[in-house]
């Protein structure tokens, strides 16, 4: 491993050309920079680069879950579950897999990952998480973290998770990320010495910045609207769904009571027992398949669950826009002020009202000398606001242009999976109306038998 | 529906009612039956046709001996004819058209009753009045006075809650329509019932109101005598066979009143699921109002949900108009068996203790005692026409279920069918890619 120069942040650089990152889930490398080695951007982006690695197709796997116990930061008994995950590197030769790398991880780490990338990825929609707690649960399905059905979906969640990162542009080159995938232990505390919690905005900055700020973006005022109503349509979407889950759950369940009632009437009669019986155990089959049904359903509202997070995500760069924005106001305004105030010490008019000016009514003129030391200094700040002010601009309109370009991307993302997941749930309701009609058929042809 | 006359039909002509001998006034005692054995009821009501002809399908004459054990073969006979199709039907009912007659004093609904026969006992071949709920209320009573022995179809039930089902809907009368039809098609079709002169009058007479002041009890023998037998006798031994029809319809009632419950909850449980449903799918469509192109999309999957509900909110209606009235009238028609089979029992119970006490009294007689043989005339009729009954209704009854059930699980079937289409019909809508953002 190279060592670079004492600077903390470059301390990890990688294995060069052998190893991991890049693309990952057999899906080919988009773009990639062409520069070897690792290089941190302005912002202290920890990114990978390299020329072949970009052409090696990865796989992530999230396999398996276990529930460990061991002591948490206050050194009190904890349950908690780790997942394994796994990766393998896809040779394109002869296209098998190997193994290169398999470690367990646990939520908070993965919580962790995620924050980190939010701060050095502000233009980034960030892939959600699967959600922390269990909401939106019709009455049948455990809220309870630890219930094994909702760690098998948690399980196939940070799997996508992990697969949407590595199929990102940008976000599939960052050195954390790869190291989340490869360096078990000493993960937390590299993650945490990249300071990333000191550079994140502050939640009240944010906020002011969206009161206050005058001339933001109007394509981003938009989504932010957009991003609002699509979280509310989707929780309004999720919780009557679940309601119809419910309901849907107890009709079937009661037609299992004609199964026993036919079985006990049957008893009774000659010629009709035997339609009615059998008729009874197709009653049962038919109460029986709702379980099965309202699985495969959870998967879907899974998929939209996804997207309801992801409308926290693009309003984390709308936030992010307005925040810069206001910045660059602020900025351009504070300098509008020193040059205001230049030019008033310069022509001797006092015209807005200062300090300075109620002093000077006060205590009388300044000397010369004062004047010119003061308007020297003003000149010197407005030199360096002017710079300042310039790099900006730079900043909110590449941040602008790679905001929206990541956005235009998650947009057609976005169509495309709802799609397949409407497609898939077409397909749900079909086949369960399939079954039904079998069921159905099957106890009319009993019936006719009686 | 024009049936063929019987082929043993005399040719006597049409005959008022009015104008015939009245089969037990006077005449028709034991003596004018010649002797020593009571005919069955049944043999007297055939009787009262025309020129003491008994009218037999077969082309037979009837039995010489009038022994309870030949009428007995005899009614087998007449119910054996009974099981042959509509080509040797000579009487059909039907109960359709009803309409809402509004009084200052109250508003209630008549149904048209139209009678088609060939039958002797009609003048006409072709009858068509109006009656209401009252008249067949009436008839029924009628029925059950003067064929104790028999079992009479149900009624559809006579008291609805007002506020809670509207006596006027189009679905309630259609339900008790439908009730009333089949009311009066299981008379048709009974060997002794359909020739019931109360029945007779029910479908011909113009003012039946009239007919019904008259008050005239028309009783059959048995019928007054079953009438006037009372309480108190301890029953020795129930046969087998009443045994356990009264068994069975004491657990064939209890089923069909959890099915009931059963069928009345699915219902509950599928309503507040189409609750729901109809908040559910307009969901998708104010999503789709915020997208592009997933607009179509969306909406198409909203506008199916919405077919989804129409459809099973007309399975929850032709459930609770088609499939619970049915097994209600089933509940009620075991009710009213076991008050024909109690009935029964009484006969008998009279019959044994008459027989006791004539055992006790020692006398050294050699025959039976009149009264004591009239008893076990009665018993035996009874049983026998209770048994026929029994097994027509057991056949009945497993044709009826047969259909209910099956129409159950039609009503099903069509439902997912329905829903089925719907979704299939938006995959392409789902697939189709877009142009145009």
């Amino acid at each position: 491993m190279e060592q670079a120069a004492p600077d903390p942040d470059r301390q990890l650089q990688p294995a060069p050309v052998e190893s991991l990152g890049g693309p990952g889930a057999v899906l080919e490398a988009a773009v990639g920079e062409e520069t070897e080695g690792t290089r941190e951007d302005s912002a202290g982006v920890h990114t990978m680069t390299g020329n072949d690695l970009w052409l090696k197709k990865i796989e992530i796997s999230v396999s398996e879950a276990e529930k460990r116990t061991g002591r948490n930061a206050v050194n009190m008994q904890e349950t908690y579950t780790a997942y394994l995950i796994e990766t393998r590197s896809v040779e394109r030769a002869d296209g098998q897999s190997v193994l290169t790398d398999s470690l367990w991880r646990r939520y908070s780490e993965f919580e962790l990952l995620r924050n980190y990338l939010l701060v050095y990825y502000p233009h980034v929609v960030v892939p959600p998480l699967p959600e922390k707690r269990a909401e939106f649960v019709w009455h049948k399905l455990s809220a309870d973290n630890m219930d094994p059905d909702f760690v098998e979906r948690r399980r196939i969640g940070l799997e996508n998770f992990l697969l949407r990162v590595a199929s990102h542009p940008v976000l599939c080159r960052d050195k954390i990320f790869y190291l989340f995938l490869t360096q078990e232990g000493n993960w937390k505390e590299t993650v945490n010495e990249t300071g990333f919690q000191l550079k994140a905005d502050s939640r009240l900055k944010a906020l002011n910045a969206t009161f206050r700020v005058k001339n933001p973006d109007k394509r981003f005022t938009e989504l932010k609207h957009y991003s609002d109503e699509l979280q509310s349509v989707i929780s309004h979407l999720l919780r009557v769904r679940a309601r119809v889950a419910d309901r849907l759950y107890g009709v079937y369940k009661v037609h299992g009571n004609y199964g026993r009632v036919f079985s006990e009437w049957s008893a009774i009669e000659k010629e009709m027992g035997d339609g009615l019986q059998s008729a009874g155990h197709h009653m049962d089959v038919y109460a029986s398949s709702i379980d099965d049904i309202l699985e495969d359903e959870e998967h879907y509202a899974d998929q939209l669950k996804e997207y309801l997070f992801y409308a926290e995500a693009l309003r984390a760069v709308c936030r992010k826009h307005e925040l810069m924005q206001y910045d660059l106001e602020t900025a351009a305004q504070d300098l509008a002020s020193k040059k205001q105030q230049c030019e008033e010490l310069a022509t001797g008019t006092v015209r807005t009202f200062s300090l300075k000016g109620v002093t000077t009514k006060l205590f009388g003129q300044e000397s010369a000398e004062q004047r010119e030391a003061r308007v020297k200094v003003l000149e010197e700040q407005i030199n360096a606001g002017e710079q300042q002010l310039k790099s900006k601009n730079l900043e909110g309109r590449e941040f602008v242009k790679n905001a929206w370009a990541d956005i235009e991307r998650f947009k057609e993302q976005k169509n495309r999976d709802l799609k397949e997941a409407l497609i898939s749930y077409a397909v749900m309701q079909i086949s369960m109306c399939k079954k039904g009609i079998q069921v159905w058929t099957n106890a009319k042809e009993c019936f006719s038998k009686m | 529906m024009a049936g063929g006359p019987p082929k043993a039909l005399p040719s006597t002509g049409p005959h008022s009612l009015r104008d015939m001998p009245h089969p037990l006034a006077g005449s028709s005692s034991e003596e004018a039956m010649g002797g020593d054995s009571t005919p069955s009821p049944d043999l007297l009501m055939a009787r009262s046709f025309g020129d003491k002809d008994l009218i037999l399908p077969n082309g037979g004459t009837p039995a010489g001996t009038s022994s309870p054990a030949s009428s007995s073969s005899l009614l087998n006979r007449l119910q054996l004819d009974d099981d042959i199709d509509g080509e040797t039907r000579d009487l059909f009912v039907t109960v359709d058209d009803p309409k809402k007659h509004v009084c200052t004093m109250e508003t209630y609904i008549t149904y048209r009753i139209t009678t088609k026969s060939t039958r002797v006992e009609f003048d006409l071949p072709e009858y068509s009045v109006r009656r209401r709920y009252q008249d067949f209320d009436w008839l029924r009573n009628k029925l059950e006075e003067s064929q104790p022995t028999h079992l009479i179809p149900p009624l559809p039930e006579k008291f609805v809650v007002k506020g809670v089902v509207d006596r006027f809907s189009e679905e309630f009368v259609e339900t008790r329509r439908k009730a009333l039809d089949k009311f009066l098609k299981r008379i048709t079709d009974h060997p002794v019932l359909s020739f019931n002169e109360h029945f007779n009058v029910f479908l011909t007479a113009k003012d039946l109101n009239a007919y019904k002041k008259q008050g005239i009890a028309l009783l059959t023998r048995v019928g007054e005598s079953v009438k006037h037998v009372t309480g108190g006798y301890k029953l020795r031994s129930r046969p087998l066979e009443f045994a356990a029809i009264g068994d069975y319809l004491d657990t064939f009632a209890l089923k069909l009143g959890t099915i009931d419950r059963i069928a009345q909850r699915i219902i509950k449980e599928e309503i507040e699921y189409l609750v729901e449903l109809r908040e559910y799918g307009p969901v998708y469509s104010t999503w789709s109002a915020l997208e592009g192109e997933l607009a179509e999309p969306l909406e198409g999957v909203s506008a199916c949900i919405g077919n989804c509900s129409t459809a099973l909110e007309e399975l929850t209606d032709d459930v609770t108009e088609e499939f619970l009235p049915v097994l209600r009238e089933y509940i009620l028609y075991s009710d009213s068996m076991k008050s024909v089979l109690k009935k029964r029992d009484q006969v008998q119970a009279e019959y044994e203790a008459k027989l006791e006490a004539v055992a006790l009294r020692k006398e050294d007689r050699p025959k039976v005692p009149a009264d004591v043989e009239k008893c076990q005339d009665r018993m035996e009729c009874f049983n026998a026409d209770l048994k026929a009954d029994m097994e027509r209704w057991q056949s009945n009854k497993r044709h009826d279920f047969r259909q209910l059930l099956v129409g159950l699980a039609d009503k099903n079937i069509q439902y997912y069918e329905k829903c089925l289409m719907a979704w299939e019909s938006i995959i392409p809508l789902l697939q189709e890619k877009q142009e145009t953002k």
